[in-house]
């Protein structure tokens, strides 16, 4: 009995401990989405705002009908011709008279969208229902709307949460950064915001151009090498990779400056070439891939050679699809290192359009301010491939790390 | 057999007198190239003759011969955009005779050219490259404009005395001391309790593995957020409204004994509060890493050991003391040693967290330092010295470690 109850308490003390740490470890995780679907005044409240608006189906329903009002459900959008209804409920309607505008970016003379939208507000009962009607003949993407509520009318609420409230004298101020944003354009506001602040789709690009470059290129060279030191016997081969084993006692800091001089020589700094080709051969990947190509019996090979094979032959048919495992492995490491690398690119990128997203997510760090939503969202971008590719090649990533530790 | 070198020297001379070419186009090397040029096709010359006469003679091999002498006898006549053609003359002259070459020779030739290219990689962008970090840091602010001058070690001297190289050892000392122990002790724990044949593995282990794939430019976005002094979370959940994590510059033990009237200062003052906010997020970051490793460890050794000592009355604790422990030794040992090259490598976090190196430099990391030597200040020399010096540190404390850890480290076979 004793021995059950204790074996029990250790189970619970277990399940215990790794959830408490499970939540530490997936708290920043928590945290950075939340911020991401969060408005500018929800980040910024003292207390933390579990559960922003952005994620409350309730709002889902309203986004979407607001979407299809303006242009099309899921991204809404402002269409010529359209009229979009927002309906405020207040306590006592009768107490005074609201007042909206389609705000005007700050410093700009003259805004079409604010100029095109046509504004009416109808006193209905319980409350106001606000007209906006794009007269122009022009789509626009998004509909600001600033709402003025006299603070008489006492408590109110807007069938779509206004993004943030502020007391201006005898008066509150509702501020929506889009009245007609469909579901999506509601739920991935701040997504669609830095989007378009940054290049990041031209980011993307960069990234995944470099690192696809990089996984393909290395397992061509890693490969071709691994097989030469692990089943061809020719002279040198104990020295060429006694070479390589030293290569890996030096640290990368060491080639920064040296390879950037290289590259500025040969006039490659802010090209693919800098980005790409100083880290095509691996050593990482030739010990890895070497270690696979000695696993696979002799036997197979001296049959292929018997047989008339050609070493070129015996590597691609024979060594290669048997290394398959080895290849993956080697393939997520290089991506990562390529995609998750922000030094290398930081230093010999200049120009925007060079920018891997790391570099991009970087810069965009300094220039987003306090826009903590848009930072948020922009991190969440910039780490989904990765996390994405987690998902689908989980058990890769898993035995490639434990495969890099023992030797 | 002799000629068994004979493709092996051909192939090396070939790829050799492409690098030289290209190195002479972008101008990289400041030496006599005539003279280089010269010896090339001297050596070249009596290269090919000689492999003429051991190889089986063909009309092929002969013209690939041929293709291979004629480019190094035009030296730098020939234009660079040529400078594969002594290689293609290579493989010529083994197309030609490689149905009558034994084993042996093909071997070699075919071993050669699978290695070629990533040796040439090596040799261009890693073994070259290290020598001359040593080289341009013997120099008084080398530079792409003018005539720099040789000052031998000055610039270690004046690294020897650089208060912020001294700051950056300090930060990674600490850095060191906290993160390595920390990771690894967590990394057991949680790799023990996994190990226990738990429900839902695979879903911890995805929560806990999930930050070492995020990169840290974004991890640290988050945690910088996580740890702003108006709106952060963690001022919020610890009830310090308005502190500034990555923005104090004062030391965790000083902060910590100064109620008691102890003032430390300098070294002992401890890691900055802000140092210590990135290194909690970098043990959060590679803590995925290390349970990943450790767990591949636990199962590696064999369960017998745990049954017979269950047969002779042992508790959990002694079970984990007594076997566990030791036979992680190695993993340990390596994880240990990843941290501490680790260490001097932290950039990425400290660029994003604190772009300038904190307040009064109070963030700065070696590799930190190197970046803004070289890249903000252009002072190529100075920051090759820094490289050179952390390559020897990293060398010998890599060997240190291994000569005292070795002793205790309990090898399996």
């Amino acid at each position: 009995m004793s021995t059950r109850l204790r074996r029990l308490l250790g189970r619970v003390f277990i399940y215990a401990v790794l959830t408490a740490g499970a939540v530490v470890m997936a708290f920043p995780f928590y945290w950075m989405l939340a911020t991401s679907v969060k408005s500018p005044q929800e980040a910024q409240q003292a207390a933390p705002i579990w559960f922003p608006e952005r994620i409350q189906p309730a709002n889902w329903r309203t986004a979407w009908r607001l979407g299809a009002e303006g242009d099309r459900p899921w991204w809404g959008g402002f269409a010529p011709g359209r009229e979009v209804t927002l309906f405020i409920a207040v306590e006592n309607p009768a107490a005074g008279a609201p007042r909206a505008r389609v705000p005007k970016p700050p410093a700009v003379f003259s805004d079409p969208r604010s100029e095109a939208t046509r504004i009416r507000i109808e006193t209905r009962k319980g409350g106001w229902a606000v007209h906006l009607k794009n007269t122009s003949q022009q789509r626009f993407a998004t509909l600001p709307l600033v709402v003025w509520i006299p603070k008489e009318a006492g408590r109110f609420r807007a069938e779509l949460p206004p993004d943030a409230v502020r007391s201006q004298r005898g008066y509150w101020r509702l501020e929506w950064e889009n009245v007609a944003p469909g579901w999506f354009g509601y739920l991935f506001h701040n997504y669609r915001e830095a989007w378009h602040a940054a290049p990041f789709g031209r980011y993307f690009y960069v990234s995944f151009v470099t690192a696809g470059t990089q996984v393909l290129g290395g397992l061509l060279i890693a490969t071709m090498a691994a097989f030469a030191f692990a089943r061809i016997r020719f002279p040198g081969r104990e020295a060429v990779f006694l070479l390589f084993v030293a290569t890996m006692m030096i640290p990368g800091e060491v080639l920064l400056i040296p390879n950037y001089i290289l590259l500025a020589k040969l006039h490659w700094l802010d090209t693919f070439y800098a980005l790409i080709v100083p880290w095509l051969a691996s050593v990482f990947g030739i010990f890895l891939l070497r270690q696979f190509f000695l696993s696979l019996p002799q036997d197979l090979f001296d049959a292929a050679r018997i047989d008339g094979a050609s070493y070129w032959g015996m590597l691609w048919r024979i060594a290669f699809p048997l290394a398959v495992p080895g290849l993956i492995t080697y393939g997520i490491f290089a991506f990562l290192g390529a995609y998750n690398a922000l030094l290398w690119p930081l230093i010999v990128t200049q120009s925007p359009e060079m920018r891997t997203i790391q570099v991009g997510l970087q810069a965009f760090i300094g220039e987003a301010g306090s826009d903590y939503g848009q930072l948020m969202a922009a991190s969440t971008m910039a780490i989904l491939p990765i996390v994405l590719g987690y998902f689908f090649a989980q058990r890769h990533f898993i035995q490639g790390i434990a495969r890099s530790g023992i030797k | 057999m002799v000629r068994t070198y004979a493709f092996p020297g051909l192939l090396a001379l070939a790829v050799f007198y492409g690098l030289l070419q290209v190195g002479t186009q972008v101008q990289i090397f400041r030496a006599p190239m005539g003279a280089i040029f010269v010896l090339f096709a001297l050596g070249g010359a009596a290269l090919a003759l000689w492999s003429w006469r051991l190889l089986p003679r063909t009309r092929t091999t002969s013209l690939g011969l041929a293709l291979f002498t004629l480019p190094l006898l035009a030296g730098p006549l020939l234009p660079t955009t040529l400078a594969w053609l002594p290689l293609a003359g290579v493989f010529l002259a083994y197309a030609g005779c490689r149905a009558r070459l034994p084993e042996r020779d093909a071997a070699a030739f075919w071993g050669w050219v699978f290695v070629w290219p990533a040796l040439a990689l090596m040799l261009i962008w890693n073994i070259f490259p290290s020598f001359f970090a040593l080289w341009i840091s013997l120099f008084d602010r080398f530079n792409f404009i003018g005539e720099s001058r040789f000052v031998g070690l000055l610039n270690y001297q004046i690294l020897s005395r650089d208060p912020l190289f001294w700051r950056a050892l300090a930060n990674t000392f600490w850095y060191v001391v906290f993160t390595v122990p920390t990771g690894i002790v967590l990394g057991t724990v949680v790799a023990i309790l996994l190990n226990e044949r738990i429900r839902g593995l695979g879903f911890y282990r995805t929560v806990y593995f999930l930050p070492y794939i995020t990169a840290l430019t974004a991890a640290a976005a988050v945690w910088q957020w996580i740890y702003h002094p108006e709106f952060g979370f963690l001022n919020w959940l610890l009830g310090t409204p308005g502190f500034d994590w990555l923005h104090t510059p004062e030391g965790i033990f000083a902060l910590a004994l100064a109620p008691f009237g102890v003032e430390l200062t300098g070294f002992w003052a401890g890691p900055s509060v802000a140092f210590t906010a990135i290194m909690i997020m970098t043990v959060w970051h590679f803590l995925g890493y290390n349970i990943v490793i450790l767990l591949a460890g636990l199962q590696s050794i064999p369960s017998q050991y745990y049954e017979a000592a269950e047969l002779d009355g042992a508790g959990w604790w002694q079970m984990q003391r007594h076997i566990t422990w030791p036979l992680l030794s190695p993993t340990t040992f390596f994880l240990a040693i990843i941290g501490l090259i680790g260490a001097f490598q932290v950039f990425t976090q400290v660029y994003v967290m604190t772009p300038t190196g904190g307040v009064l430099n109070d963030t700065l990391t070696v590799a930190m330092y190197l970046y803004n030597k070289g890249f903000r200040d252009s002072d190529f020399s100075y920051a090759s010295a820094l490289a050179v010096t952390m390559f020897v540190i990293i060398l010998a404390l890599t060997l240190i470690q291994r000569r005292v850890l070795e002793r205790r480290v309990t090898y399996e076979h």
